[in-house]
């Protein structure tokens, strides 16, 4: 007819306006525009709970983290914070990221109803095995018990808990934290065998009676450093140093220490080390960090580096030991060489290039040596191996975590965890039973989420950290929580990216009006968009002239959810979605 | 420095307005710029941004639509110092000057000052410009003169410095009889005055009704009382802009104005509240009637403000100019002055159309009169008719437009002039708002254009919405969107089509009435409506029949 115009397409991301998106396209982007979800490893649905917490409800919040992550109180101390990198508070440099990790813990904190998240499934009949009681382990079990089968956990140590009991110090992280975490999982029904230590022959006769086994080990056997001059027996090894230490085996050190290495278990050596030698308060010997590469490369992020300065430790970089002392049977010395970095090496790490005639010794009484840990080899009855997917070389035995990847962080376990009992379930019941939809629901706020622009420019409260004192007397902790203006102010600063704002282009009429009031180059006139096979937008141009202008578009990956955009628009294009990632029962 | 975290709901215009009201222009004149607060508030004074960086707009209040001779000379004299010499007529009876610079702005408002005409409270949050019928006090219609009332109720307001801070803009419009030619409907408050049987009485008095607006949501006003004694009218007009100022959203400028609040809390809950605001005055509301009265006075024709059946009543004449688009030249303002104090009441009288008009001219000086304005180049018929197309500033001034509404002013002007159309001369009105602000009120007319940009393959081009069959209490229904280069054809179809089903005496929305929109939807567009659903995204409110 003569006055249908042909028109561009509407533009619109997910696939359905209102409802649940289903394609792979959908999922892209969610990631994209909840960037800190897609970098959670357990894809934790992060401003869901920071706005539950912002609406004062802990216990929603530690909800959707116990749904995910199935650990916040734990991840809320020692995550590895990948999300926090990806944040998009700190693109424009307003005071750095949302403190994800804390506002975790902070509902973990105070939450006051803690329930076990309900199953998916009926009892299935199904019997599975797990060799191992680590946060991989333990996600697995809860997994696959929800799933609807018989769940039983071998665990070699009197407890559980793996690494969160024996390899994190617990001024980082009580005890008590754990404990209540995992006894969530275990009182849905679990059995546990504590003290179980399964080996080779064990495994196979697991493999036997039940319908699968997941081996969810960890990494037990230390990396070994060859320090000519000492005796391996007289080198402390890190892992063993912590879970002495752990089990209060080690209560004071006389001397100097050394620890040699830069991941996550020499910090906690070292600054365990600085607790028992009473090194906090400056008294006993000196504590120090020999690393081979640079700060830069440590695991420890900007806080905890800051704590261990505080702590007394030294840390000394770039430094490789070649060799060690003894006087009178006992470590007297090690000897180090100096590297600089190979800056034009490709890869994460780069080469070091060791720098001649730079040796020199530093006195010590005790070297202890934290430079990784791999997988027992021997664990494996002989013939099976690894495959890829969590799988083994035998169809019903399944391996995961840092026994699978070799050794990782807890986040990255317990999403392993997750994964690998949705890969056993699907083995067990020939199906794949569990699916991921995004659901999409618009919502009438007049774009007000609870929050306004200016909490974008708050200036947060920090955590509050313990005394040096308060922390030389048993293993107080280090962290101590945010104070209820803390969460509230934390929690205000997060943009609450699960809301999606965009522009029905059938409505509207290129006023531009939201262009003016937006408060950043959120919203663009655009001429061409291109789009990716999917349909998701890859790149767009834009239109100076209102008559090359085919589109008003919204960039949600610049947007800050202010919701001004919407408010001003006189046709009521601009909806308000409420974007959310569920995981659930097909 | 964090600011202030107490004030969590509050838009930042509101944030601004906290900061205080208060400029000095001779300052920002001597600066030469004005910073982002200073433009919010400067609307207080009536000073506006214009779509030209550089340039400011200036709307001068005409309270009830009169201005004096020598003020008249006096607008135009600043104009010429100015502004250009341009003057142009707004919809709801002000002036404004659409050229002025910063450093200018003191001396306007100086000069202005010489002959009482101010600027203040000629834009801002605060109540507008207080309008009133054309003919008011000379209207055969008239159920008493509203002039004074609507002078009053200005001053009244401008003086309560506990209503210069209200959520939003805030309008008042009194009309002299229920003919609305006033657009009562369209306004926060309308006065209407009527005469009504109180006791077996005949009795004149006002019917109030509240909520009505355009801008981007159109909104029918509602009965707030079906009479009020004149003595208190006044008062209530203070009493519903309380209402306003309490009630009215300030986080949320879109949804402020009161249509919103009548919409929210509903009118009883208004009716209540505006009860106890004249109680705490010590207005006794005892006389208030809510509920239908009968009307007794004479009855009145459809749209009587047309050339055919405008009436006086002391039987003097009135002179119309019918300002083209609503702009004057500062020359042409003062030529008029002068014709009027020659041959009328030493004033010039405003009106919603954007025209002029004499009033008060002896009849055997009519036709002086008329040659005489013709010869400035001015029409002195056809207005409130077919050929008074009202078109906002658009794209020409105002910052907020979207559309060129004078360029399609000029494209309809030949299509609606043919010949075959003289018979519908007075029977169609047509509107033309640049944006959503529907600064001309394009839902209450037969014809109303809204500009849009319409997408295309690549790129977009300017278009409107276009609705017909619209009127104060049902708003017109949506015909469809079209390209500029389109609109005159749709507008002849749509003429055509009321040619052939017009009954004896019809207008263009008294047919939409009767039939629908379908019949002209099929011959725009060669397709059956389908199920009679209005097209998609249409704003019209649905039809209740029977004007206004
Ligand atoms: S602002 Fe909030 S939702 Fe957005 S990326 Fe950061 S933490 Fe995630
Ligand atoms: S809500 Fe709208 S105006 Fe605000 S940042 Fe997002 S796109 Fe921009
Ligand atoms: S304000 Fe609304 S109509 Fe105007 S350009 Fe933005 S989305 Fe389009």
């Amino acid at each position: 007819m003569k006055f249908d115009y042909p028109k561009a397409p509407p533009l619109r991301e997910y696939s359905v306006g209102e409802g649940e998106a289903t394609t792979a396209a959908d999922q892209r982007i969610l990631a994209k525009d909840i960037p800190c979800q897609a970098a959670c490893p357990a894809l934790t649905n992060v401003p869901l709970y920071i706005e539950h917490l912002l609406h004062g409800d802990p216990d929603a919040c530690n909800a959707v983290n116990l749904e995910s992550n199935v650990f916040p109180g734990v991840l809320g101390r020692v995550c590895t914070r990948p999300c926090e990198d990806r944040c998009r508070h700190q693109w424009t440099n307003t005071r750095g990221p949302v403190r994800i990790c804390h506002l975790k813990r902070a509902g973990a904190d105070r939450a006051t109803r803690v329930v076990a998240p309900p199953p998916y499934f009926p009892a299935s009949g199904k019997r599975v095995a797990i060799v191992g009681g680590g946060p991989a382990g333990l996600a697995a079990a809860r997994e696959l018990k929800r799933l609807g089968h018989d769940v039983t956990l071998f665990e070699r140590q009197p407890e559980l808990g793996g690494m969160m009991i024996h390899g994190i110090p617990r001024f980082r992280l009580p005890r008590e934290v754990v404990e209540q975490e995992i006894r969530l999982i275990t009182e849905t029904g679990i059995h546990v065998h504590l003290n179980a230590d399964v080996q080779a022959e064990g495994l196979q006769e697991l493999s036997d009676a039940y319908d699968a086994v997941c081996i969810a080990a960890g990494t037990m056997q230390v990396h070994q450093l060859d320090l000519p001059g000492i005796p391996p027996e007289l080198l402390i090894s890190g892992l063993d140093f912590m879970h002495r230490y752990n089990h209060r085996q080690i209560t004071s050190l006389e001397g100097d220490v050394v620890v040699i290495g830069g991941g996550f278990t020499a910090v906690d050596c070292a600054r365990s080390s600085a607790r028992a030698a009473r090194r906090l308060l400056g008294h006993g010997g000196k504590i120090s960090i020999y690393y081979r590469r640079s700060e830069h490369f440590m695991a420890a992020n900007q806080e905890e580096m800051e704590e261990i300065e505080r702590e007394n430790i030294l840390i000394r970089t770039l430094a490789t030991p070649v060799r060690g002392r003894l006087e009178n049977g006992h470590v007297a010395a090690v000897t180090l060489r100096r590297n600089v970095l190979d800056t034009s090496s490709q890869g994460d790490k780069p080469r070091m290039i060791t720098v001649p005639d730079s040796e020199f010794e530093v006195p010590c009484r005790h070297v202890i040596v934290a430079i990784g840990q791999h997988r027992e080899e021997g664990l494996l009855p002989t013939g099976w191996e690894l495959t890829t997917g969590f799988r083994t070389s035998q169809p019903h035995v399944f391996a995961t975590g840092d026994f699978a990847t070799g050794s990782d962080n807890v986040i990255k376990a317990v999403a392993n965890g997750k994964a690998v009992a949705e890969e056993i379930d699907t083995f067990l019941m020939g199906t794949r039973r569990m699916e991921t939809v995004v659901r999409v629901q618009t919502v009438h706020c007049d774009g007000y989420v609870g929050r306004v622009r200016d909490h974008d420019l708050l200036d947060p409260d920090p955590m509050q950290v313990a005394q040096l004192q308060q922390r030389a007397v048993d293993n107080h902790e280090v962290e101590l929580g945010f104070s209820p203006r803390g969460q509230q102010t934390n929690a205000e600063r997060c943009y609450l990216c699960h809301y999606k704002f965009e522009i029905d282009q059938d409505r509207c009429i290129h006023c531009d009006w939201c262009i003016d009031v937006a408060p950043r180059k959120c919203i663009q006139r655009v001429s061409r968009v291109f789009c990716r096979d999917d349909g998701s937008v890859e790149d767009v141009i834009e239109a100076t002239l209102a008559a090359d202008g085919t589109y008003i578009w919204i960039d949600s990956d610049q947007c800050i959810r202010c919701g001004k955009c919407l408010r001003v628009c006189p046709t009521e294009a601009i909806s308000m979605q409420r974007t959310e990632r569920l995981h659930r029962p097909r | 420095m964090q600011r202030q975290m107490n004030k969590r709901r509050l838009s930042e215009d509101e944030e601004i307005k906290a900061a205080g009201l208060t400029l000095d222009f001779d300052e920002i004149a001597k600066r030469g710029v004005m910073s982002k607060e200073e433009y919010a508030i400067a609307k207080w004074y009536g000073v506006y941004g214009s779509r030209q960086s550089g340039n400011l707009m200036a709307r001068i209040v005409i309270p009830g639509g009169v201005v004096t001779t020598p003020q008249a000379r006096q607008i135009a004299q600043t104009a010429e110092n100015h502004a250009q010499g341009r003057i142009n007529i707004t919809t709801r009876q002000s002036l404004q000057y659409h050229w002025l610079k910063v450093p200018r702005v003191p001396d306007m408002l100086r000069e202005l000052a010489r002959e009482q005409v101010t600027t203040y409270h000629g834009c801002g949050d605060v109540n507008r410009n207080v309008a009133a019928c054309p003919l008011a006090e000379n209207c055969v219609h008239a159920r008493l003169n509203v002039r004074p009332y609507a002078r009053e109720a200005a001053r009244l307001l401008a003086a309560c410095h506990d209503l210069d801070n209200l959520p939003r803009k805030f309008k008042i419009t009194w009309s002299g009889c229920p003919a609305a030619c006033a657009q009562p409907y369209m306004n926060c408050l309308g006065l209407i005055a009527v005469t009504v049987l109180r006791d077996g009485q005949p009795q004149t008095g006002f019917q109030a009704v509240i909520g009505g607006g355009m801008g981007w949501k159109g909104f029918v006003a509602q009965e707030l009382f079906s009479w009020v004694p004149p003595a208190h009218a006044v008062a209530l007009t203070r009493a519903v802009a309380l209402l306003f100022r309490d009630q009215g959203d300030r986080f949320h400028r879109g949804k402020a104005r009161l249509k919103f609040v009548v919409q929210r809390l509903g009118i009883a809950r208004c009716r209540e509240i505006v009860r106890e605001n004249l109680h705490a005055e010590g207005v006794s509301t005892a006389d208030f009637c809510t509920g239908p009265l009968t009307e007794v006075a004479g009855s009145i024709p459809q749209r009587p403000l047309v050339d055919s059946r405008l009436e006086t009543a002391d039987g003097t004449a009135v002179v119309r100019v019918r300002v083209p688009k609503g702009e004057l030249t500062a020359r042409h303002l003062r030529d008029l002055a002068e014709l009027s104090d020659r041959y009328a009441d030493q004033r010039l009288y405003t009106t919603n159309r954007q025209n002029l008009e004499f009033h008060g001219v002896a009849q055997e000086k009519r036709p002086t009169l008329v040659q005489a304005v013709q010869q400035l180049g001015f029409e002195t018929d056809g207005i409130e008719g077919i050929c008074d197309l009202v078109p906002c500033v658009g794209t020409t001034y105002c910052p907020k437009a979207v559309a060129t509404t004078r360029d399609l002013t000029d494209l309809l002007d030949p299509v609606v002039r043919q010949d075959k159309f003289a018979g519908i001369r007075e029977a169609v009105r047509i509107n033309l708002t640049g944006c959503p602000n529907s600064c001309s009120p394009y839902r209450i007319v037969d014809i109303g254009f809204r500009g849009m940009r319409i997408r295309e393959q690549l790129g977009s081009v300017e278009g409107w919405e276009m609705l017909i069959g619209g009127s104060q209490r049902a708003h017109g229904w949506k015909l469809g969107e079209f390209k500029t280069e389109d609109c005159p054809a749709v507008t002849e179809i749509v003429l055509d089509t009321f040619l052939e089903l017009r009954e004896e005496g019809e207008t263009l929305t008294g047919c939409v009435q009767r039939l629908g929109g379908g019949p002209f939807y099929e011959r725009v567009w060669e397709r059956p409506l389908g199920d009679g659903a209005q097209p998609d995204g249409g704003t019209g409110t649905g039809h209740v029949g029977g004007e206004p």
